[in-house]
């Protein structure tokens, strides 16, 4: 997936590359903004997946980059912006714009809006697995629950996003602030302590189909499988 | 305007009138009048005297009563030098004339200072979308850091366990963190400014929406995470009612209530947001297991500059979160209210109305 960022702030088109090239995107983001028509031959020519617009560009709107590039291709255009006024936002969805995002914008929020927008107008089926393995033991996220060989054990919607993400990096160590950081990206709300009890909840049911020490700890770096 | 105050006005010529009439009188008798052709006289002169008092009177009586007519009519009460109506009389005209010079000056300060006032408003706003580019610099630069620093930490540990190395990587992680919060505070701060700016004109910047309350408080829970994580808090969110209101300032809204909550928690905070549907409206309950409210403070909590005994022993208050969330929940036809008992927390309610026109239509199409 190709994303081309049109942002004239330095800082923030740079941390932004950073950013989605983490999340395993291509990202072409040039520098400079000559005019709207440089910049609509510059999109063209990299016919990009998605586009991530600023508004307020040196000398240049971005919605006249958006009408411009509309003009000649159909490619999705989420507008990033610190305006907020209710007249820019139905401004932008009027001009073609797929999506409208006001800064300053939480990472995780960014990144997922891109991925509705894509699947939205590629029909992208989600990449997710939901079947993981490791040492004999598997995660089925479809059916919620964990089995080793013939045995199988049901895990509560906690319980699961927290093996969820062991089995995402295997062999290393996770710590509890990414834990909680995820299980709260998913909507679970809670604290430490908590996450304590549902990880003793769940290395019982491990220990109920026969596996012991699958979940290693280690203070001050937190949990591997 | 009464009788007497007029006659009381009319003292020196009612008095001139009377010396006259004596001088007459002695007149009129030493030249050798009779007694009855005097009396006669002077009787025609009083009568006169009173037909003319008694003509200016209800004049004088009807233009006053017309001006204050006007003035009671006209919102903009410093316009009434224009509105006057027309008087033969020279005192009238002259006061008028003098009326209307201090007006206009009066009005053109008016003018000045609204001007003034509009500009430091657009001022305000521009500087507001200007300071929010750096503002998400730094929260993107911060969130990248910490991912590679978190990568650095595990990698180094893996291959040496050096301690050293990881300890410089693992701090510079929290210190990435920290930056993030502090910068978190300052968009808040940021926005209340904004929405301070605008809680005088919501009806310019509104747009009413079918609005998810699920959503909305599952957007402030992700822009607040850190925060919340840090500070060892639980939500346990079951709202799923939707309510018809203006998105953005519902977020702003809950969000000022929400800081409050990690600003006065205590022990293992714990938060509980809830939906209920009544009859003609749907009720927000924000509850939190904070420190709670002083009674005596309860009836003030909404008063701007208001910081009680809460905010001063934690003397980082403004009292101007909740004064803003009272003003803008005015201004959108919110209820808002609070509950709180000392030391075992505070429950914050929020009425959205359900229009019944919206409820008709819907069983309408249904």
């Amino acid at each position: 997936m190709h994303i081309f960022i049109i942002e004239d702030e330095q800082l923030i088109r740079q941390e932004l590359k950073i950013l989605l090239e983490n999340a395993l995107y291509q990202v072409t983001a040039p520098p400079a903004f000559a005019s709207v028509t440089h910049v609509t031959q510059q999109v063209l020519d990299t016919a990009p997946d998605l586009v991530l617009l600023d508004i307020n560009l040196p000398d240049i709107s971005g919605f006249d980059i958006c009408t411009q590039i509309r003009r000649h291709m159909d490619v999705p255009i989420i507008f990033l912006t610190s305006r907020m006024s209710p007249m820019d936002e139905l401004n932008g969805l009027l001009k073609g714009g797929d999506d409208y995002i006001t800064k300053p914008y939480q990472p995780p929020l960014l990144l997922a809006r891109i991925a509705a927008v894509l699947k939205r107008t590629q029909g992208m089926a989600s990449r997710e697995i939901t079947l993981f393995t490791r040492n004999d033991v598997s995660l089925d996220i479809a059916k919620c629950c964990l089995s080793r060989k013939e045995q199988n054990v049901d895990l509560t919607k906690n319980e699961m996003k927290i093996l969820h993400l062991l089995f995402q990096h295997p062999g290393t160590f996770v710590s509890r602030m990414d834990l909680i950081e995820y299980l709260w990206e998913n909507r679970i709300f809670i604290d430490d302590n908590t996450l304590s009890v549902h990880v003793a909840k769940l290395r019982e049911k491990l220990k109920s189909i026969g596996v012991e020490d699958f979940i290693e700890t280690k203070r001050g770096m937190g949990y591997r499988i | 305007m009464k009788l007497t105050d007029f006659l009381r006005d009319k003292e020196m010529l009612l008095l001139l009138h009377l010396v006259c009439m004596c001088l007459a009188a002695a007149f009129l008798r030493l030249t050798g009048y009779s007694r009855t052709n005097t009396i006669l006289f002077l009787t025609l002169w009083l009568l006169l005297l009173a037909a003319w008092l008694l003509v200016t009177f209800v004049r004088r009586r009807k233009f006053f009563r017309e001006a204050q007519r006007i003035l009671d009519k006209v919102d903009q009460r410093y316009l009434l030098s224009e509105l006057l109506p027309d008087s033969i009389r020279l005192e009238d005209r002259l006061y008028r004339e003098m009326l209307h010079r201090s007006n206009k000056s009066c009005i053109e300060r008016i003018r000045q200072i609204e001007e003034k006032q509009r500009d430091y408003k657009e001022y305000i706003e521009s500087w507001v979308h200007e300071i929010k580019a750096p503002i998400t610099g730094i929260a993107l630069l911060c969130n990248n850091r910490r991912g590679i620093a978190a990568q650095s930490t595990i990698s180094q540990n893996v291959e040496s366990s050096g301690q050293t190395a990881s300890e410089t990587a693992s701090v510079s992680k929290t210190d990435y963190l920290t930056i993030s919060l502090e910068n978190q505070k300052i968009e808040n701060y940021v926005d209340m400014v904004l929405y301070y700016a605008r809680s005088e004109e919501v009806y310019k910047d509104y747009l009413i929406r079918e609005t998810s309350l699920e959503d909305v408080i599952y957007e402030i829970l992700d822009k607040n995470h850190l925060l919340l994580i840090q500070n060892h808090v639980q939500a346990d969110v079951n709202c799923q009612s939707t309510v018809y209101t203006d998105r953005k300032w519902v977020a702003f809204i809950l969000n000022q209530i929400l800081q409050n909550s990690v600003k006065y928690r205590s022990e293992n905070p714990l938060l509980r947001i809830r939906a209920k549907r009544k009859d003609n409206s749907v009720l927000c309950i924000f509850e939190d297991n904070g420190i709670g409210i002083r009674e005596e403070d309860l009836s003030r909590i909404f008063d701007k500059g208001f910081t009680g005994s809460n905010g001063r022993d934690n003397g980082r208050s403004t009292g101007m979160g909740l004064y803003l969330c009272k003003k803008l929940c005015d201004r959108l036809g919110i209820g808002l209210f609070a509950e709180s008992e000392y030391g075992v927390g505070t429950k914050l309610y929020l009425e959205f109305p359900v229009s019944s026109y919206i409820k008709d239509v819907r069983e309408a199409r249904v």
